[in-house]
């Protein structure tokens, strides 16, 4: 009677603690694609044939280690060799491989069928932002940390989203199959969300592919799922998913806003103006490396304030801005901004923080720069 | 020889009697073995072939 009530507590604290990891959110989220529900069904069928096998197997051995004890004057029984029980611990393993292995390749199958998709996004992965690009849209964007710096360094309270935030969402259509494209610019990433049960390797000069179709509206958070570097924790990902009218409308009003700054490149740009758009790239672009006031962090990252060699040289500032420096951290930005954001931050660069070069760069200069 | 592929399955499956195998080792040739184990390897690559390309269907 005893031994039953142990036996029974026992499992009751095993399911008891299974339900509790599950509602605290410990475990893999059900998701919002078909396809996150089949791998969680997967994971839970995997989950409990594995909770099974522990039970039958912990509790043979405990039953006994307690039923035949020393100190109940149990003989260890010698001997060498049984064929039937060593063929059926054999078997069972091999059956139950079996089992795992038909709903595993069911769904492993459907995973990998990345074909006829009616939207691709190219996604690059840089230290340390996202890019994405809308294959045949004519739309491309990067989307960086949106979290703001005050509250990384602890001056300002987290916000509700702290460090999942970012200032341009990926937006894709709900009910589509939208396939992405995975590459890196510079090291390994790795593309991660959990509700779209998507986490792929950006790799440089591989291209990857998975694929989403969302059922629900929504917004999905995720990170960089592979150590990239210093600001690895600052790259999150957002999704937006739209229905698809409105994402039509979105996608029509970004080709639209993409012409019109294309336009841009031709007219002669106010110092203000680059100014004003220089600092919302810098803020976006290049503060996680050569901070907010432009001090850098030596010798990696070197200051912009008051760097006279960069003020003296402004085509070597051009350079280095669109080429990046090779063997240093500095990437080249020539097809991560286009010539009107690189115009503004190199103008934006070299008359703030106290910097007074007082020249500006205009965007037709890095356009013509750019087709050399 | 069906002695000898009996054998080489009880190996791939990894339980064998005492008996058998003291008998394997006093009458059988090294190399009968290991050409039957070679060929029937080969056979278990084409088996789970076929059965991958069943499933991918």
């Amino acid at each position: 009677m005893r031994t039953l009530l142990v036996w029974l507590a026992g499992g009751l604290s095993l399911a008891g603690s299974i339900q509790v990891a599950m509602a605290n959110g410990w475990n893999m989220p059900v998701g919002v694609t078909e396809l996150s529900g089949n791998i969680h069904s997967l994971h839970m069928t995997i989950f409990w044939i594995c909770v099974a096998i522990g039970v039958v197997v912990f509790g043979v051995m405990f039953y006994s280690l307690f039923r035949y004890r020393h100190a109940k004057g149990a003989k260890a029984a010698n001997f060498h060799e049984n064929i039937v029980v060593e063929v059926v611990w054999t078997a069972i393993p091999l059956l139950i491989l079996i089992g795992m292995a038909v709903p595993a390749t069911a769904t492993l199958k459907q995973m990998y069928d990345a074909s006829e998709a009616d939207l691709d996004i190219l996604v690059t992965g840089q230290q340390w932002r996202w890019r994405y690009d809308y294959l045949g849209e004519d739309v491309a964007f990067t989307s960086n940390l949106g979290t703001p710096r005050a509250q990384i360094r602890g001056e300002e309270a987290f916000g509700e989203n702290y460090l999942l935030e970012v200032d341009e969402p990926l937006v894709v259509p709900v009910n589509r199959k939208v396939r992405f494209l995975f590459t890196s610019d510079d090291v390994i990433h790795s593309w991660w969300v959990p509700d779209l049960a998507v986490k792929q390797d950006s790799v440089p000069g591989f291209i990857n592919e998975n694929w989403v179709r969302i059922d629900e509206p929504g917004v999905y958070r995720g990170q960089c799922a592979e150590l990239c570097g210093k600001d690895h924790a600052f790259m999150p990902i957002v999704v937006h998913a739209m229905e698809e009218e409105a994402f039509d409308t979105w996608l029509a009003d970004r080709r639209a806003a993409a012409s019109q700054e294309a336009q841009g490149i031709d007219r002669e740009w106010a110092m203000d103006e680059l100014m004003e758009r220089g600092e919302q790239v810098y803020t976006a672009v290049c503060v996680s490396c050569h901070q907010e006031d432009g001090s850098g962090n030596p010798p990696a990252f070197p200051a912009l304030a008051g760097n006279q060699a960069l003020l003296d040289d402004r085509d070597r500032h051009i350079d280095t801005v669109v080429d990046g420096v090779s063997g240093a951290a500095m990437p080249a930005f020539r097809s991560t901004l286009n010539p009107v954001e690189i115009a503004a931050v190199i103008t934006y660069e070299r008359n703030a923080w106290g910097n007074d070069s007082g020249d500006s760069v205009q965007p037709s200069e890095i356009a013509e720069r750019l087709s050399d | 020889m069906w002695e000898v592929v009996k054998s080489v399955l009880a190996a791939f499956f990894g339980v064998q009697k005492e008996q058998r195998r003291c008998e394997d080792f006093q009458h059988g040739r090294a190399a009968v073995f290991i050409t039957v184990g070679l060929l029937m390897a080969m056979l278990l690559v084409v088996l789970v072939a076929l059965v991958a390309v069943v499933a991918a269907r």
